[in-house]
């Protein structure tokens, strides 16, 4: 990054390094490429044991539910565009952009999470596939748990990138701004804990009993503690997302953001590729 | 490198502007794409023009993220030669997996042979 004659700064250009490139993008770059190796080995043991199953193995195809992993895929692809509008909001130094769309991405980072944890739940209590009765079982919850892993991390620092553009720019004077992120992480985390758990349960019940009213009724006295857990902490959120004064995030933390950017974007091109040889192609 | 950059700089200035419609643009077709490999894999052709669609969809979707969303086409080139040293890395070793466990010496065993005792197995 390097302020030009004009004042504006270059995203993509940086005097300062030999590479003219900013070290943190560097560092994710290479972040980056030595990740490829790790998930091709993984999808390459996938593959493998698919090419060549020993006996007993149960049919992935049987298995798999094409519907929900295609919408979570859309979900990751729209996220990604979240993601990128993200970045650039920042990059014009459009800070109430940037949040909008850092909130829209940790949303839709979350339906995909929850998409996998419904998934994984399926497998395990319905067709009986586990990580450790089949190979099949063994290599997909690996590579596909990973994913997730590496989706639950964005998530978390998409939650601390949005924390952080709260940060008030004297800190000096305003000492309890760290006690007050401290309380947003926490309430972020309740918060998206708690939906997670109660739309999983809702689908549950919806799976057990029909979209009815008294399903609906039943869904709520049953998941009442937690129905107010969600809104005390999601009142908390709202409170919390105010800004004091003049806040330290600029256009001059656009690489923070741009570097949060590549990793969420990898975790997409990974499904992307995990989406096609782990799932579509059983179906051909 | 350096004059380089500052020559795509300004354009690119201008180019700012655009990128908003340049990404929902490319997240719709993205979305495209994903449903017309949805719809590929129930029509009736042989596996391996199936087989060779899905990996250009594929690839297709995978490229338009590394250059659009990740920057790559903005970026100085050295951003996509270190990108791409992994990408080739890892395409490599899963060729390699792939050939070294597709030979016949490293076929997992049959269930036959897992059946019978290991001293007939080995005669």
């Amino acid at each position: 990054m390097s302020n030009t004659a004009s004042g504006a700064i270059d995203h993509h250009f940086d005097p300062t390094t030999s590479t003219g490139i900013p070290n943190k993008k560097l560092l994710m770059w290479a972040f980056l490429a030595s990740d490829c190796m790790f998930f091709g080995c993984l999808i390459s043991t996938h593959l493998i044991y698919r090419l060549h199953p020993p006996p007993g193995v149960p049919a992935a195809r049987q298995v798999f539910s094409i519907e929900l992993t295609s919408f979570s895929t859309f979900i990751l692809l729209m996220s990604s565009l979240m993601m990128a509008l993200a970045v650039n909001a920042i990059q014009k130094g459009n800070l109430k952009s940037l949040r909008a769309s850092l909130l829209t991405t940790i949303f839709f980072g979350c339906i995909f999470l929850g998409c996998q944890v419904f998934e994984f739940n399926n497998f395990v209590y319905e067709k009986h596939l586990t990580i450790t009765n089949s190979i099949l079982g063994t290599t997909f919850f690996t590579l596909t748990g990973t994913h997730g892993c590496h989706v639950a991390v964005g998530v978390f620092w998409l939650m601390l990138m949005y924390i952080r553009t709260f940060q008030p720019r004297d800190t000096t004077s305003d000492r309890r701004w760290f006690l007050r992120n401290v309380v947003h992480i926490v309430a972020f985390i309740a918060t998206i804990l708690l939906g997670m758990y109660l739309v999983l349960g809702l689908v549950r019940a919806f799976e057990a009993s029909g979209v009815a009213v008294g399903t609906v009724l039943h869904y709520v006295r049953s998941y009442i503690a937690a129905i107010l857990g969600i809104a005390v902490s999601g009142t908390g959120l709202k409170l919390l997302a105010r800004t004091r004064g003049p806040v330290g995030f600029d256009e001059s933390n656009a690489i923070d953001v741009e570097m949060m950017g590549l990793y969420w974007h990898f975790v997409d091109i990974v499904w992307i590729v995990i989406f096609t040889v782990v799932y579509l192609l059983e179906y051909i | 490198m350096s004059a380089t950059a500052h020559a795509a700089a300004d354009p690119e200035h201008g180019l700012e502007e655009s990128k908003f419609q340049i990404y929902v643009q490319i997240a719709m077709l993205l979305a495209v794409i994903t449903g017309i490999e949805i719809i590929t894999v129930y029509l009736p052709f042989d596996r391996w023009i199936l087989f060779t669609v899905l990996v250009a969809f594929s690839a297709v979707k995978f490229l338009f993220v590394i250059f659009f969303f990740m920057h790559l086409r903005w970026d100085l080139p050295f951003c996509t030669v270190l990108f791409f040293i992994g990408l080739v890395l890892a395409g490599g070793t899963m060729w390699a997996l792939l050939q070294l466990f597709g030979a016949e010496a490293s076929k997992p065993l049959s269930s036959a042979y897992l059946e019978t005792p290991r001293w007939v197995a080995t005669g």
